[in-house]
């Protein structure tokens, strides 16, 4: 059913079935209908909260399908997410969610009304796009956005329900992804970052969101900066058994610079660095921290 | 023998055989189609008949909101008197409405009204035993009906039948659409997009290169027609003929100009426009009018480019385009400073610069005329836009005479619908058609894919194959979006937004309460009307805010000063005045208008204090809310109000902060001593008084005061029961009161005789 796509870092590169996250964008879908129909999460303000996820995962995903069918352009990928970010601006104008972002050593930025017509948009925009430059190696692309999911669900308890779910089935495609069995593709990584930016706006958790997703914009900053100034693309050596680079064009090649190590040591790496940013995100926003 | 020759089996047979001949011969594909698109409009029908749940009891329909009177009186009156009656030989100037001056109805737009009367007779002449209102609140859903074959039609010379079939869905589904063609709206806007539709299906059309020049005729001559329908049918016409001419500009820039489009133009709006000259609102002037003569700018520009064609000298051509564009120049000055291009200029600004209007405290009261907050538009199409931004993509990409059209009229029209908040109405037939491309554009790859065995798929991570199921999971993802844009709205809490606008009453039978009553329909509005019927004249003269004037006038039976037609500024900061005013000089004023009774609205909650005690409090949805228009309105005549002797600098007041001020701690509005000492503050606060001694348990929140010079006559509500009110009222209790002004105690203790 799902088309095979070679596993690069492995001995033979074996053909590994690919887009299994439109698996997640599905059930995910018919979980939030769930929560809407069986009246587990109520209406506020006439706004379902389960609905709006809904749609904006259920945009992340056709996203990603048309992506994995037919490459989208860097254009189209950059700005398609805007659209989705549409039912969160509304959601969020209308229950009048708070309009600044408070951060450690900076302190509280007041963004007004901009808040709702700049900083959401560019929040979908941003995170959609940097979790969906995760990948290329076994698990990095589930198991990062799972830690960030996590510690906001963690922070955001009222809204656990909402996310029950998705993080369970999810979780399972990461032990898939992590062992080799699956990719999730495009699909899957636009749709989870769609699912991470829309339930940190709808709980109202974008500066624990900002912490903790530090990592994962610095290494699309990183590609993208190198691209741009050297016309450069980051890329690692594999020899069979160990990663190697010679350059830091990416989160993936500084870990492995002049330093060979295995794919799954890696993914612990940089997964590890994501764990360290969300837990002290985490801790900082803890109630009554 | 013989019998039996002729009724032998095989002539039996071969007799029901030829019979067969006679069925109508279709295909499956033909079937299908017509079954489809009978069930749009099935749909498109039924569900703007929704509200007639609350018009049962009723007897009859009623219509909606207020406007709609208007255009029944008008239609009354040509049922009457005949078809041009309102219009001469003796214009019809209605005398109930705006009294003193009354309410010049020979400048109305005869479109709907005359549509309708024909209509209505014909369908008393085969019998139809219908009352005029009701065959009136039934017209604007015959017509919607009609709109979404329309669209229908369009769509399938854009993009075939299935562009088509899901343009009728949508706009037959479409929530502004169907706000302004349900049961009762009887308003332009029915026949406005109904006439848009028929003039863009027959000037596209028109154009086409390759009809034969009978048909050309034949579609410029019908879009002529549609065109003078919609001129005289909806104000919004300018928009029309602006998009009109927008799309023959771009047709030449791009170099698509042929003799054709010269023909069919020329005939087009020559003929519309000579047949709304027809009409006293227009006349001859509208000739001289910008927009008509942007209409001949464009034809001078049409035929410069014939010229230019035919002429074989380089020199003659130079020529010709210098003295075109000299005499263009020339002209274009000249009505300039004759002052023709800057009128029109003062009324395009306020929906192009929707901030003008902010700034008018007349125009911005009115809910439909405020700017569209983006909010709306959102709320109005859900993730659909997405399906909308597809299209118009798609539509950029094969620039076709049809899809350049569309590609203006959704941009124009989105522009426009984002300026006010009535025009997300010409939002809706753009909507659909492009949204119609947009699903189809997208569910084509995978459409496609899913008729092919298996197809190479482009990935970073190398070129394979994908199966059938991978477009299956596709189809279903874009019908999941579907549904959440039309099932499951989450911008309605999960109610479809169809379902939230179709099904609830018309305004007067919700009591003018934003509310959707269980059983009954809300009597009070119905019930005051029906006793000004009976025990007022038609002479009678009754001041209220101008939101009630039709209703007054048409369904009461008395005379009124003020309604939706807002023709005089004036008059309204009057009426204004004798509300914000005390009752003394309120009295002074409506003098001057020989008023007998006043009526004010006022709507009531009821929530417990800190005692337990039941308490009644403003509401918000009558007088109560709109007050602070009064204030602000005749605040802007201060300057007047002191120069005719009424006020002085001190008490003359510029909006509603001389009256209170808001309490943000509370979230209630606390009137100061000034404001407790006006003639609505009396008025309202002890209609509430009335009615909460009535119930014997409720308190109101603050005491009421009554009135000096007003005398309770009529009020309708009071008897209402709390309970009765929580149950079918959502706990809102409606006051319909009726005052009549004591003028004898008035003069009397004036000393005035």
């Amino acid at each position: 059913m799902f088309p095979r796509v070679p596993d690069q870092h492995k001995k033979g590169k074996p053909l590994i079935p690919n887009g299994l996250g439109v698996v997640y964008v599905l059930f995910a879908t018919v979980y939030l209908f769930l929560m809407y129909f069986l009246g587990i999460v109520e209406s506020s303000n006439g706004i379902s909260a389960p609905l709006t996820l809904a749609v904006c995962i259920l945009f992340g995903g056709f996203m990603g399908l048309m992506d994995d069918w037919m490459d989208l352009r860097w254009r189209y990928k950059a700005f398609l997410p805007l659209v989705a970010a549409l039912p969160l601006v509304y959601l969020a104008s209308e229950w009048g969610l708070g309009t600044s972002i408070s951060l450690p050593i900076i302190g509280v930025i007041e963004f007004g009304q901009a808040y709702y017509f700049v900083i959401i948009p560019l929040i979908v925009m941003v995170v959609t796009n940097v979790i969906n430059q995760l990948g290329g190696l076994n698990g990095l692309e589930t198991l990062c956005p799972a830690i960030i999911l996590i510690g906001l669900v963690g922070l955001s308890q009222s809204n656990m329900i909402l996310m029950l779910g998705p993080i369970i089935f999810w979780l399972a495609l990461t032990v898939l992804n992590v062992q080799g069995k699956i990719f999730v593709g495009n699909t899957g990584s636009f749709a989870i970052g769609m699912t991470i930016a829309s339930f940190a706006v709808i709980t109202n958790l974008k500066s624990s969101l900002l912490i903790s997703i530090l990592p994962v914009v610095f290494n699309s900053s990183l590609i993208l900066l190198t691209y741009f100034l050297t016309r450069k693309k980051a890329h690692v050596t594999f020899d069979g058994k160990q990663l190697v680079s010679d350059h830091r064009r990416s989160l993936v090649t500084i870990v492995t610079y002049h330093r060979p190590l295995t794919e799954r040591q890696v993914v612990a790496i940089i997964a590890l660095i994501v764990l360290l940013f969300t837990s002290a995100s985490v801790l900082f926003y803890w109630p009554g921290a | 023998m013989a019998a039996n020759g002729v009724l032998s089996k095989e002539r039996l047979v071969s007799g029901l055989r030829s019979l067969s001949k006679l069925r109508i011969k279709a295909s499956h594909r033909s079937i299908l189609l017509i079954s489809a698109l009978a069930l749009i409009l099935f749909i498109a029908f039924t569900i703007r008949l929704l509200p007639m749940r609350w018009e049962i009891p009723n007897g009859a329909s009623l219509l909606s909101e207020f406007d709609p009177y208007y255009q029944f009186s008008l239609t009354r009156y040509m049922v009457q008197n005949g078809l041009f009656s309102p219009y001469g030989p003796t214009p019809w100037v209605n005398t109930q409405s705006w009294y003193p001056q009354g309410l010049d109805m020979s400048y109305s737009l005869p479109s709907l009204p005359m549509t309708t009367a024909v209509l209505y007779q014909v369908a008393s002449a085969f019998g139809l035993n219908l009352d005029l209102m009701t065959f009136s609140a039934m017209m604007p859903i015959f017509l919607a009906t009609l709109s979404c074959l329309l669209i229908f039609f369009i769509g399938k010379d854009i993009g075939g039948k299935a562009v088509g079939l899901f343009a009728a869905f949508l706009l037959a589904l479409s929530p502004s659409f169907i706000a302004r063609t349900s049961l009762g709206f009887f308003d332009t806007e029915s026949i406005g997009i109904f006439a848009l539709l028929l003039f863009i299906y027959t000037f596209l059309r028109a154009i086409e290169k390759t009809r034969p020049i009978p048909s050309m005729l034949k579609y410029s001559v019908v879009a002529g027609g549609a065109l003078a329908l919609f001129i005289c049918g909806w104000g919004a016409s300018y928009f029309m003929i602006g998009l009109a001419l927008l799309f023959v500009l771009t047709l030449i820039l791009l170099k698509r100009y042929s003799r054709r489009l010269l023909f069919s133009y020329s005939l087009t709006f020559g003929l519309g426009i000579f047949l709304a000259t027809f009409i006293p609102r227009f006349s001859t002037t509208y000739l001289l009018t910008a927009p008509v003569l942007a209409v001949a700018g464009v034809f001078v520009l049409l035929c410069l480019v014939e010229v230019l064609r035919v002429s074989k000298s380089a020199r003659t051509r130079r020529l010709v385009v210098v003295v075109s564009l000299a005499v263009m120049l020339v002209g274009f000055v000249a009505l300039w400073q004759l002052g023709y291009m800057q009128d029109i200029a003062g009324k395009f600004i306020t929906v192009l610069n929707p901030l003008f209007r902010s700034l008018q405290p007349l125009i911005e009261s009115v809910a439909e005329h405020r700017i569209t907050a983006w909010g709306s538009i959102y709320y109005e199409l859900g993730i659909g836009i997405l399906f909308f931004l597809a299209g118009l993509y798609l539509v950029l990409k094969n620039p076709t005479n049809r899809n350049v059209f569309l590609l203006l009229f959704g941009i124009t029209s989105l522009y426009f619908a984002g300026s006010m908040v009535r025009l997300l109405n010409i939002l809706a037939p753009a909507y659909s058609l492009l949204a119609a491309i947009g699903i189809l554009g997208m569910l084509k790859p995978f459409y496609t894919l899913l008729r092919t065995p298996e197809v190479s798929m482009k990935s970073k991570r190398g070129l394979k194959r994908v199966g059938k199921e991978y477009s299956i999971i596709a189809v279903l993802i874009i019908f999941l979006l579907l549904m959440t844009t039309l099932v499951f709205s989450p911008q309605n809490g999960g109610v479809p937004r169809v379902y939230g606008q179709a099904y609830s009453p018309i305004t007067i039978s919700a009591g003018s309460l934003p509310i959707v009553p269980p059983n009954e329909p809300v009597r009070e509005w119905i019930n005051m009307l029906i006793w000004t019927r009976d025990n007022l004249q038609a002479t009678t003269i009754v001041s209220s805010w101008w939101d009630y004037g039709y209703w007054l006038t048409n369904g009461g039976n008395v005379t009124s000063l003020a309604d939706n037609a807002t023709i005089n500024a004036t008059q309204i900061e009057n009426i204004g005045f004798s509300f914000m005013a005390n009752e003394t000089l309120s009295l002074e004023m409506l003098e001057r208008y020989d008023a007998e009774y006043v009526l004010v609205f006022t709507t009531l909650g009821i929530s417990t204090d800190s005692s337990g005690q039941y308490v009644a409090y403003d509401a918000g949805f009558g007088d109560e809310g709109k007050w602070m228009w009064m204030a602000r309105i005749s605040g802007n005549a201060a300057d007047r109000f002191i120069e005719e002797g009424l006020l002085d600098e001190e008490t003359a007041w510029t909006d509603e902060s001389d009256f209170g001020s808001y309490n943000n701690e509370t979230g209630t509005w606390e009137w100061n001593e000034v404001g407790m000492n006006t003639t609505i503050y009396k008025m309202m606060s002890w209609a509430k008084e009335r009615w909460t001694n009535e119930t014997g348990f409720v308190y109101p929140d603050r005491p009421g005061i009554e009135p000096e010079y007003f005398k309770e006559v009529f009020f309708s509500g009071v008897e209402l029961d709390p309970f009765y009110a929580a149950e079918n009222y959502f706990g809102i209790v409606p006051l319909v009161s009726l005052w009549e002004i004591d003028w004898e105690k008035y003069y009397s203790d004036t000393q005035i005789e």
